[in-house]
């Protein structure tokens, strides 16, 4: 556990040291990732799948906010499958024009999850989104998790939609159609996906928000049990048990990297140095404001009455006299309480 | 000499501009009811084309039927279903982005309160600079 810590403090110390370049590093892998999936799921046009054209998407992905990466997701997806059928083309974008326009504009913070949910999918390890969410953010969440939930299941349905042959004449298409729309509605596996997500996003929730020790890491355990019984249910209401073994396998795996992403995040997130310029009358100011707390564990404070020798912490003050937050919480406030580098 | 007071306030105040603050500087120039009813406007236009794609495409689905019995459809009773259904869903799109929007308006105020404050701060820290020098 020891050395764990200390890996966690060399990764911070780094991360302080060069977060300029690692955000946009990261950035790039992922849409790497994401778009390389894309195109060995659905890749039917030759000229996007590319390497060129793959790396100058995930390059300007890298730079731009994560919102853009979803697009030209969306955009190359569209594409895609607009080489092989327009037809179908045109329902895949209907359809996430619906999800876009009544659900996903609504939670714009979260329109990364719409492109993860399917990602994670393909990498057989969808439950690890559920489980982050309830961890890191609302309930909220719920939507755009099922808004992916329906974009990955829409396009498998498109992926077996495309092998049939196509004329144009007007029967065919409105078939095709019919079969698309049927399949989406019709789809118990989907629905049943949705409504474990959603469930297991408020278990998660709900026990972390639990004023106990290690709520959080309860929480996660909690949430994966959630998954596994959840979706064992499911397959066996819909008679899919071959994908058993697989599921819980990927719930351990997700339940593992929600883990470290917990282990790292609080020191990241926390740790972020923020780099601010402004001038007064006199200088002109750059400054590296680089946090001074090194809070490694949500501290949650149970406060237990007719207990003896218990200490609690005072709340931190900084030198303007106000409490400074450090509430877990995804969204919660910066202090900073201290600046380093200024001339 | 450098006023570390000064530079200190001055960090955060450049800090909270450059992240959460310039949503809610942004938000800061309209005044409540504005901002809230542009946005319920916003969502009421979105629902209403998002609506009329699903309308769209239940037609389409139906239309081997449609056509079918286009003659002895009722009309007047499809239209009133899709009428009563739109006027529901922009009920509750509507209340919820305005119960919605008017939570983040006030939350962004209480946020930038804070910021004024820190700014009312920087200016007495700059007058009694000024007083001394």
């Amino acid at each position: 556990m020891m050395q764990l810590l200390e890996f966690r403090e060399r990764v911070k110390n780094f991360y302080q040291r060069y977060d300029v370049y690692l955000i946009p590093v990261m950035k790039f892998i992922f849409a790497f990732i994401a778009f390389q999936m894309i195109n060995k799921e659905i890749g039917y046009d030759a000229r996007i799948k590319s390497l060129p054209i793959v790396l100058a998407i995930s390059l300007l992905s890298a730079f731009t906010p994560s919102a853009i990466m979803v697009l030209l997701a969306a955009i190359i997806s569209v594409l895609h499958v607009y080489f092989i059928s327009p037809i179908l083309s045109i329902i895949v974008f209907v359809i996430i024009m619906i999800l876009y326009l009544l659900f996903a504009r609504y939670t714009p913070k979260q329109g990364y999850v719409l492109l993860a949910v399917p990602i994670l999918f393909l990498l057989k390890i969808p439950y690890v989104m559920p489980i982050l969410l309830g961890l890191v953010s609302t309930p909220v969440a719920m939507v755009p998790t099922s808004c992916g939930v329906i974009i990955y299941f829409l396009f498998q349905i498109i992926k077996t939609a495309v092998t049939k042959e196509i004329n144009i004449s007007i029967e065919e298409i409105v078939q095709l159609y019919t079969h698309v729309i049927d399949s989406l509605t019709g789809n118990r596996q989907m629905i049943m996906t949705i409504v474990v997500f959603a469930l297991i996003i408020m278990v998660t929730y709900f026990i972390r928000k639990m004023s106990f020790d290690y709520a959080y890491e309860i929480s996660i355990l909690a949430g994966g049990l959630t998954t596994i019984l959840g979706f064992l249910i499911s397959y066996m209401v819909l008679n899919i048990s071959n994908l058993i073994l697989g599921m819980i396998f990927g719930t351990i795996v997700s339940i593992g990297i929600v883990y470290a992403i917990h282990f790292f995040r609080l020191t990241l997130d926390y740790s972020g140095v923020e780099y601010a310029q402004f001038e007064d009358d006199i200088y002109y100011y750059y400054v590296k404001a680089i946090p001074k707390i090194s809070v490694t564990v949500p501290q949650v404070n149970v406060k237990r009455i007719n207990t003896r020798g218990r200490e609690f912490s005072e709340p931190d003050m900084d030198d303007t006299g106000e409490i400074s937050d450090y509430s877990p919480d995804y969204e919660s406030d910066y202090d900073y309480s201290d600046e380093d580098d200024s001339n | 000499m450098l006023n570390f007071k000064k530079v200190r306030l001055m960090t955060k105040i450049a800090v909270y501009e450059k992240k959460d603050g310039k949503e809610d500087i942004h938000l800061s120039k309209y005044y409540k009811t504005d901002y809230v009813r542009l946005q319920v406007l916003k969502s009421i236009i979105s629902v209403t084309v998002g609506y009329g794609l699903i309308i769209a495409m239940i037609l389409f689905y139906k239309m081997e039927y449609l056509v079918r019995n286009a003659i002895t459809l009722d009309y007047k009773l499809i239209g009133t279903y899709i009428l009563g259904f739109y006027l529901m869903v922009i009920t509750l799109y509507g209340l919820g982005s305005f119960l919605g929007y008017s939570m983040k308006y006030d939350a962004s105020r209480k946020k930038l309160s804070r910021y004024f404050k820190l700014l009312k701060r920087l200016e007495k820290v700059y007058n009694e600079g000024t007083r001394e020098s």
